[in-house]
């Protein structure tokens, strides 16, 4: 492989990396403050690519596609949360679980429904479409769009995390609802919050996603599975772990692609089970 | 043995419905499919109900058990009954080895890896597709005898019989378990993990065994698919499959093995009434599930043994 | 009779918490067949150092070394298995099982490769829930081994706590707390089984109830805010002024 494709995977492994991290972050959320995995988070990527496409479709304009996707799954994800899963707060976890695997389908269902099948494509906004030249190569415009809006959301979610209420609760885990009660927190605005974020965060990726890879089905689920080897490569629970984890595999995926096409997959795969078999706790995993 | 307390009194109870089920079902083909359906939803009810871990992927060992039967059988001249050993054989090594690594995790660790897991196999399938087909499915399966000596081309009727004597096995070896010491142990790890931990008991060697267990049970499940069907189609190791064994293990119900039995039947008489007039019929299942979970967390058998109690209380 | 030999020894025992120090560089040596108590005010670390020792907790530095062996991060599943048995101070016991399996599960731990077995039926002959029954007989529970523990009485409760640690002949055993809430006559029953248990085997306790741990005590270990101020047998600790300034709130 010569240096230059070298280098244009590495650039691709960042974009990519900086997507699954978005994906994971949004997972790590919900965990951190609601104590379970949210199955439908995959389903909320799905729907935002997909979207993402109907907008883009209906209104002519990526710009408006690519702002108002992530906004619609937030409130796909706030009415599924309010409807359903706030029965389920006193439940178990595994409960909570299993509503939003419940969830995951029907949007995954609704979405063949409305959309068929088979795989669909979106272009990136015109003035995102082109190439620039870097040196004597060119790269993708978009990839490079993708970047940036991904450092700009990392950067928003720094100054979330570090800088508000909401973030010094996330950072502290809580889950204890009567503790949080008794501190004089609204617990079920707390939680509908958390969800709609992590939705948003899902959201992002899957419409940045959307004109990079094309749309399908199948697309949801390979994305949760992907949150999940970030998140347990880098470790439940924290950020930068995940930012790690993420940038690793989309680097490794990326470089696998131009290497063995067929494998790059499984390669992060593998990554996963022996990253696990030498550190259990994941990259920066603690506890 | 149909002592109320018994806990061997499920297999006299699914004895009785694998007599009864093609009775009441209009194919013997749609009772053979129940049949495997169930052993393999059992792998996720034991899981859950043994040792509370919530597994998104056995769908995974039903693939390595459907596939490796189906090479089985493909490379030599083998009775189906001893393909499906080596299957189950093959499933247990690797099981042994997952096991190890993510067994020993609790609740969302399990559940992600799993989920996990169950992808990558899809992958590994799709990456070899020159052994295994690929997109296309293993279709070089042999008619063979469904044990030595038997018939060269089983008949349907033949067939139904044979897979339910091997989900009567499968139900029969979760019983005796559950009611060995080891059983107990698992009881105990339900009941106070802590506990049972400060007692001396190795809980990670407990989690991996029964992780072990439950695949060698969905291994089962897929070799007597590949029975059923006489080949091997790419959707038993697709991430669907562990979704739709772990549906069914929670809408017939997680408090009993016969939970797993009821779940599979529901779910497939249901698929074969509602699949081919309603693409999207698992919007409907999405919204029972979440009616089992929220309204009757017991699912089918809970509701069932509810009704029952009520007749014999009034009897 | 307590040996002159520690059969427990820790050294150096340290334990933090981000900036805060539970433990602080603590070292005790428990002997053979003592009842060796750990006693001190709120916070003074005693439940962190006692954890430390019987093996729930593992601390940021410091040896604990058991019969010879360096058991500092050694799992508690294995601990059993070379002796070590704690009682929990919360009771924590297997709330919807009879107070006869909650014994015999302990017992069946013990059993070598017994837990393992999956092919036959538990127990078969009864012979674990024999010597299940003889164990609740001797810490006076006989009575109630078909009774789920949800039903019992808080002090029979407690008392089920040291039966379970017992079942597996340990050589020392760690109680925490282990007459929280009871009346005096259960206290006084209580007291009289810790004694006996000093013949065959080492005690280790967390009490706050003083009177109890002056009567019975070979060695007390007096702690404040992680550190060890004094240690010595009853006469030493109940006259010792150090003693009553770390209960009575006085400046050090």
């Amino acid at each position: 492989m010569s240096v230059q494709l070298l280098l244009i995977q590495i650039a691709n492994g960042i974009g990519l990396g900086l997507l699954y991290f978005m994906l994971a972050a949004g997972l790590t959320i919900v965990f951190g403050l609601m104590g379970f995995v949210n199955l439908a988070h995959g389903a909320f990527y799905l729907v935002a690519a997909y979207a993402t496409y109907a907008i883009a479709g209906f209104t002519g304009s990526m710009w408006w596609a690519l702002a108002l996707a992530p906004l619609v799954t937030a409130a796909i994800a706030i009415v599924g949360e309010q409807v359903l899963l706030a029965r389920t707060y006193r439940l178990s976890h595994d409960t909570q679980i299993l509503v939003t695997l419940a969830i995951a389908i029907v949007l995954q269902e609704a979405v063949i429904l409305f959309f068929g099948p088979f795989a669909l494509n979106v272009a990136p906004p015109e003035m995102l479409a082109g190439h620039i030249a870097i040196g004597m190569a060119t790269y993708p415009v978009f990839r490079v769009a993708i970047v940036v809006v991904a450092l700009a959301c990392c950067l928003g979610m720094w100054a979330l995390i570090d800088r508000t209420h909401f973030g010094a609760l996330l950072r502290a885990g809580a889950e204890d609802h009567q503790m949080l009660g008794a501190l004089g927190i609204d617990v079920n605005r707390l939680w509908t919050f958390a969800f709609a974020l992590g939705a948003l965060l899902a959201g992002l990726a899957g419409a940045l996603a959307a004109p990079l890879r094309g749309l399908d089905p199948a697309m949801g689920h390979e994305a949760l599975a992907l949150a999940f080897v970030v998140v347990v490569l880098g470790g439940l629970g924290t950020l930068w772990g995940a930012l790690i984890a993420a940038l690793l595999i989309g680097l490794l995926q990326s470089i696998m692609s131009s290497l063995w096409p067929g494998g790059a997959y499984l390669m992060v795969y593998a990554a996963m089970v022996l990253v696990l078999l030498v550190r259990p706790r994941g990259l920066l995993g603690r506890g | 043995m149909l002592d109320r307390n018994s806990p061997l009194r499920p297999i006299a109870i699914v004895a009785a419905l694998l007599v009864a089920l093609p009775l009441l079902l209009p194919s013997l083909t749609l009772s053979s499919e129940v049949v495997v359906f169930a052993v393999g939803a059992l792998s996720v009810s034991v899981l859950l109900q043994r040792v509370g871990l919530l597994s998104f992927g056995q769908g995974l060992f039903f693939g390595i058990g459907a596939y490796a039967s189906g090479m089985l059988l493909a490379a030599a001249e083998i009775s189906n009954a001893v393909a499906s050993i080596g299957a189950v054989l093959v499933a247990v090594a690797i099981s042994v080895g997952i096991g190890a690594l993510i067994a020993r995790r609790g609740g969302v660790y399990f559940v992600m890896l799993t989920f996990a897991f169950a992808q990558m196999g899809f992958f590994l399938m799709v990456a070899m597709a020159g052994i295994t087909g690929g997109e296309n499915g293993f279709a070089d399966v042999p008619v063979a005898p469904l044990v030595a000596g038997g018939s060269a081309t089983p008949g349907t009727f033949a067939t139904y019989v044979y897979l339910a004597v091997l989900c009567l096995l499968a139900f029969a070896a979760t019983c005796v378990m559950a009611a060995s010491p080891f059983g107990s142990v698992q009881t105990a790890i339900r009941s106070n993990i802590h506990r049972a931990q400060a007692l001396g008991y190795n809980i990670a060697n407990f989690k991996a065994a029964t992780f072990v267990f439950a695949a060698a049970v969905a291994a089962l499940a897929g070799a007597m698919h590949t029975t059923l069907l006489g080949f091997v189609p790419p959707s038993v190791i697709e991430p669907e499959t562990s979704q739709r064994l772990l549906i069914m293990a929670i809408i017939g119900g997680a408090g009993s093995p016969l939970g797993a039995f009821l779940g599979a039947a529901f779910y497939v008489v249901l698929s074969d009434a509602l699949a081919d007039v309603w693409p999207r019929w698992m919007m409907l299942i999405a919204g029972i599930l979440i009616a089992v979970v929220l309204l009757a967390p017991g699912g089918l058998f809970g509701l069932l043994s509810n009704a029952f109690g009520r007749v014999r209380a009034r009897g | 009779m307590a040996s002159m030999n520690p059969i427990l020894s820790a050294q150096g025992i340290q334990q933090r918490f981000g900036e805060l120090t539970a433990v602080d560089d603590v070292s005790v040596d428990i002997r053979e067949n003592s009842i060796h108590a750990v006693i001190g005010p709120n916070g003074a670390g005693k439940t962190t150092l006692f954890n430390i020792l019987a093996g729930t907790q593992s601390p940021t530095a410091g040896k604990v070394v058991y019969a010879g062996r360096d058991v500092t991060s050694m799992p508690i599943h294995q601990r059993v298995k070379i002796g070590m048995s704690k009682s929990f101070q919360r009771t924590s016991l297997f709330a919807d099982l009879t107070v006869l399996e909650n014994v015999r599960l302990a017992v069946q731990a013990a059993d070598g490769a017994e837990p393992y077995v999956f092919w036959r039926s538990t127990d078969p002959g009864g012979r674990l829930s024999g010597i299940a029954e003889e164990l609740l007989g001797s810490v006076g529970l006989r009575a109630l081994s078909g009774a789920r523990v949800g039903e019992i009485s808080h002090a029979a409760q407690r008392t089920l706590e040291i039966a379970l640690a017992l079942a597996s002949k340990p050589k020392i055993i760690f109680l925490d707390e282990p007459l929280a809430g009871m009346s005096i006559d259960d206290i006084h029953r209580a007291k009289h089984l810790i004694r006996s248990l000093s013949e065959r085997m080492t005690v280790v306790l967390i009490e706050h109830n003083m009177s109890v741990v002056l009567g019975i005590s070979d060695t007390i270990t007096v702690m404040a805010r992680g550190r060890k101020i004094v240690e010595g047998p009853p006469e030493a600790i109940r006259s010792h002024p150090d003693v009553r300034q770390v209960y009575l709130g006085h400046a050090p």
